[in-house]
């Protein structure tokens, strides 16, 4: 693996949306960077831009200007705008996500759940063991034949992260990944999440409005008026 | 508009017609397409009900053979009753025999029931009205192919049958084509119909044998 | 682990009401569909065999209306029109022609049939000539004629049925008092054959007074033309030519009013169906909007959606039509019956003829008409965007 300072690199990218007639800048000419094995939070009010901000770097969307290298590639720049086809392209070499509402398929079992991506798109080097040892590791093996109603919201979202796991991501991308659980099952979260990140030496942006769990990571981010404040 | 749709109707009457006048070159002779062993129906029910029970209201169709209502057993029993064997590829278990049960308003009056049987030139059908004791109310032949058709179907000859019931049967022989009692009374109009005559006279006893076994013996009232 | 089918299948079990009531409408749209397919083909197979069993594809028959000839020959005999016998020699002369066979129809009254009289119908056929023209005629007793003269008759099953006949009795001719012996009874052919009583037609002739025929029948011969035969016979002075596949032709036309009308049935159930499915497709896909942009971040293509969206589709149409398939062949003679009391004129035999490549026909029908209806909703699903979707 090629041990490149800068991993991540933004420069000057900026959001804008239209709402009526009016110009909303969510995002302002922000710059930053962030080496491999990095494990970054983002906190900030509502409005503050950070949701906007993580959209653009997992490249779930396009700026309105700047620039974004990752991984040595340039994504983002020179007002190129990419379609929806090359995100996904990008999206599935690099990122793994998880979300606030886990989103599992609810009529299949934790893992078929945790499988579903390979029935789409397995990287190459991606293993089929790789589903039950993540479930191992996240203490689901027991669990695994249940669907999802039939465990807690701390699990599933366990199974969230494992799905996003299974397809050997550079990044992990938890956008507010506790904000549906109670602060006992957010501690266990955040363990896990540490627990990638020093162990197996992922690389972690996450996005929280929860000081606990932002706290966790080695870097902290603010932002305010879709700005940032290291 | 009146004749519009006049023209209309006569052109699918026309349509029609040619239809069936087609449809009657390629059939020349109709069939009626019966699988299996062949019954023995009224050829009008309607005016044969109304005719034979004057007061009757209504009727009831059902069907009864012997091979439904107790197969070889059965077959056994009513040919001892008869005193002669079915025989022929025609008289066998799977004959579908049509009772017709006549009503007047919501009572039972009587039956109508018909069995086919083989005549010499022919075959010959023996209906018979019965009241509820099963006696015979009229006896008549509704076909028969022979020189001597008419007087056999003649009301006298029928005439002759009427208050008898099975038990007067009962001392007709069909081997010996000779009866007593009432049975031995009957006179035959025409000598040369012998045959005919006698086969009528089985089909009179055979009639009453399977009424009684189909009907009036499970409805406990064996005349 | 997981396949794209499981994936599919598994969704549509979500809810299970929905999904069954869309198969149903399915099932009933193809169930209709191969049933009239099948009688498209059966009817003209059977009516086709009906005419083959004719053993003649030509009629030649005196002029005048040869349909009144026909009616009035079953109304009472009277009024019948005739030909001379010699004519079939001159006929034999076509080179078209394989086969000519003399026919003298007579109808007699029996005034002991039933309460007002009835017809007693007999044919007079040629003991050298007609036996060949109907080579599948197979005998339950007894045989052809022994003479061409002889007294003797052979029965039609269901015309020995009912007159209770046996090879060795007598019957009995109404209105001429002549007795003639039943010498053969054939075996059910499921053709007006089976009510006929056949005899020499020397017998009927010498019974009825009449020396010459109604009809004669043509065997034509492989591959000869038809159209070219008919003309010339229409030539000969005071004769009909009817013509076996004009009668056809007119029958076919009849039947196919009745055709366009069970066809348009089936079309509107085809499309009642397609729109049960693409509802029921696009409500499937509105509610898992989120679902389907959660697999686009984990790296689906919009294809790959499309094709998943897709595959539900055809598990619903492939389920509906084997189903309404196996409807059809399972109640195949039922739908026959059902037929047989529509229409005035049934031939004999299967009406409804359901075979393999009539099945995988309306089965490929089914699922394009099926594929059809879920191209909106899938190529919907393939648009969705992850971004848009999860912030809902």
């Amino acid at each position: 693996m090629e041990n490149s300072a800068m991993f991540l690199e933004a420069r000057g990218l900026s959001r804008v949306y239209r709402r009526g007639s009016e110009d909303i800048h969510a995002l302002h000419e922000v710059s930053f960077s962030i080496q491999r094995g990095e494990f970054v939070s983002f906190m900030g009010p509502s409005g503050s831009g950070k949701t906007t901000l993580v959209n653009l770097l997992g490249c779930l969307d396009n700026p309105t200007s700047g620039e974004l290298d990752l991984a040595g590639r340039k994504i983002f720049g020179n007002g190129n705008v990419l379609s929806e086809r090359d995100l996904t392209r990008i999206r599935r070499e690099i990122f793994g996500y998880v979300f606030q509402n886990f989103y599992l398929i609810p009529t299949l079992t934790v893992l078929e759940n945790v499988a579903l991506p390979f029935a789409f798109y397995r990287k190459p080097g991606a293993r089929l063991e790789e589903v039950r040892r993540l479930l191992a590791m996240l203490g689901m093996e027991r669990r695994m034949d249940h669907l999802p109603a039939q465990i807690s919201g701390g699990e599933m979202q366990r199974v969230a992260i494992a799905r996003a796991l299974v397809n050997r991501p550079e990044i992990l991308l938890a956008d507010e990944p506790t904000g549906n659980l109670d602060t006992t099952r957010s501690a266990e979260i955040g363990e896990i999440l540490q627990h990638l990140n020093r162990n197996e030496g992922l690389t972690i942006i996450m996005v929280s409005h929860n000081p606990n769990l932002a706290r966790l990571g080695g870097r902290l981010i603010e932002m305010r008026d879709g700005k940032v404040f290291k | 508009m009146k004749s519009a749709l006049k023209d209309v109707a006569l052109a699918l009457d026309q349509r029609l017609r040619v239809f069936y006048l087609a449809v009657t070159l390629i059939i020349l002779v109709t069939a009626t397409p019966v699988c299996g062993a062949v019954g023995c129906d009224l050829n009008d029910p309607d005016r044969d009900v109304a005719r034979l029970f004057p007061n009757s209201s209504g009727y009831r169709t059902s069907y009864a053979s012997i091979e439904k209502r107790g197969g070889e057993p059965l077959l056994r029993k009513v040919e001892t009753r008869l005193g002669d064997r079915f025989h022929g590829i025609y008289e066998t278990v799977d004959v579908p025999y049509t009772i017709y049960e006549i009503y007047s308003g919501k009572e039972k009056v009587g039956y109508i029931h018909g069995v086919n049987e083989k005549g010499q030139f022919g075959g010959i059908q023996v209906f018979v009205a019965l009241d509820m004791a099963g006696t015979i109310k009229s006896f008549y032949i509704q076909k028969i192919t022979s020189q001597w058709a008419k007087k056999l179907r003649d009301p006298a000859f029928g005439a002759q049958f009427r208050g008898m019931s099975l038990k007067d049967l009962e001392q007709y022989d069909p081997l010996a084509g000779k009866g007593t009692g009432k049975v031995g009374e009957i006179q035959n109009p025409v000598s040369e119909a012998e045959t005919d005559f006698r086969a009528a006279l089985r089909a009179l006893k055979k009639n009453l044998i399977l009424m009684d076994e189909f009907v009036f013996s499970t409805e406990g009232k064996k005349p | 682990m997981i396949t794209r089918y499981q994936i599919a299948y598994k969704n549509l079990l979500r809810k299970k009401a929905r999904t069954l009531l869309t198969i149903i409408g399915i099932t009933l749209s193809s169930w209709v569909l191969v049933s009239l397919l099948g009688f498209n083909q059966g009817y003209e197979r059977a009516l086709n065999r009906d005419i083959e069993n004719m053993g003649y594809q030509i009629m030649v028959m005196a002029k005048g209306c040869p349909y009144e000839a026909a009616t009035m020959m079953l109304q009472g005999g009277t009024g019948l029109r005739y030909i001379e016998k010699s004519m079939v020699g001159s006929i034999l002369k076509e080179p078209e022609i394989d086969q000519a066979t003399p026919i003298l129809m007579q109808a007699f009254f029996d005034p002991n049939k039933g309460e007002n009289g009835g017809i007693a119908g007999y044919f007079g056929v040629d003991p050298a000539t007609y036996p060949s023209m109907k080579p599948f005629f197979r005998f339950r007793q007894g045989e052809w004629f022994h003479d061409d003269s002889a007294d003797e008759a052979v029965m039609g099953f269901e015309a020995a049925e009912l007159e209770q006949r046996e090879v060795g009795d007598m019957i009995f001719v109404p209105e001429k008092n002549v007795k003639l012996k039943v010498v053969g009874i054939l075996e059910r052919t499921g053709t007006q054959d089976d009510g006929t009583i056949f005899v020499p037609l020397k017998t009927l002739q010498k019974v009825s007074g009449i020396d010459m025929i109604t009809t004669i029948g043509i065997k034509v011969k492989k591959d000869a033309d038809i159209v070219e035969l008919e003309n010339k016979l229409y030539k000969l002075p005071d004769v009909q030519v009817v013509s076996l596949s004009q009668v056809k032709q007119t029958i076919m036309k009849l039947i196919s009013t009745a055709r366009i009308m069970v066809l348009s049935v089936a079309i509107i159930a085809i499309l009642i169906a397609m729109v049960g499915v693409i509802n029921t497709i696009l409500m499937s896909v509105l509610e898992r909007i989120q679902e389907i942009g959660i697999l686009k971040t984990m790296g689906a293509m919009p294809g790959d959606i499309f094709s998943l969206v897709w595959t539900e589709t055809l598990i619903l149409c492939a389920c509906g039509g084997v189903a309404g398939i196996g409807f059809a062949i399972g109640f195949a003679s039922a739908t026959d019956f059902l037929v047989r009391i529509i229409l005035p004129y049934a031939p004999a035999g299967g009406l409804v003829v359901i075979d393999v490549s009539l099945a995988m026909l309306t089965m490929g029908i089914i699922l394009l008409v099926g594929l059809m209806s879920g191209l909106y909703p899938a190529w919907k699903a393939g648009r969705v965007r992850p971004l848009e979707s999860i912030r809902r």
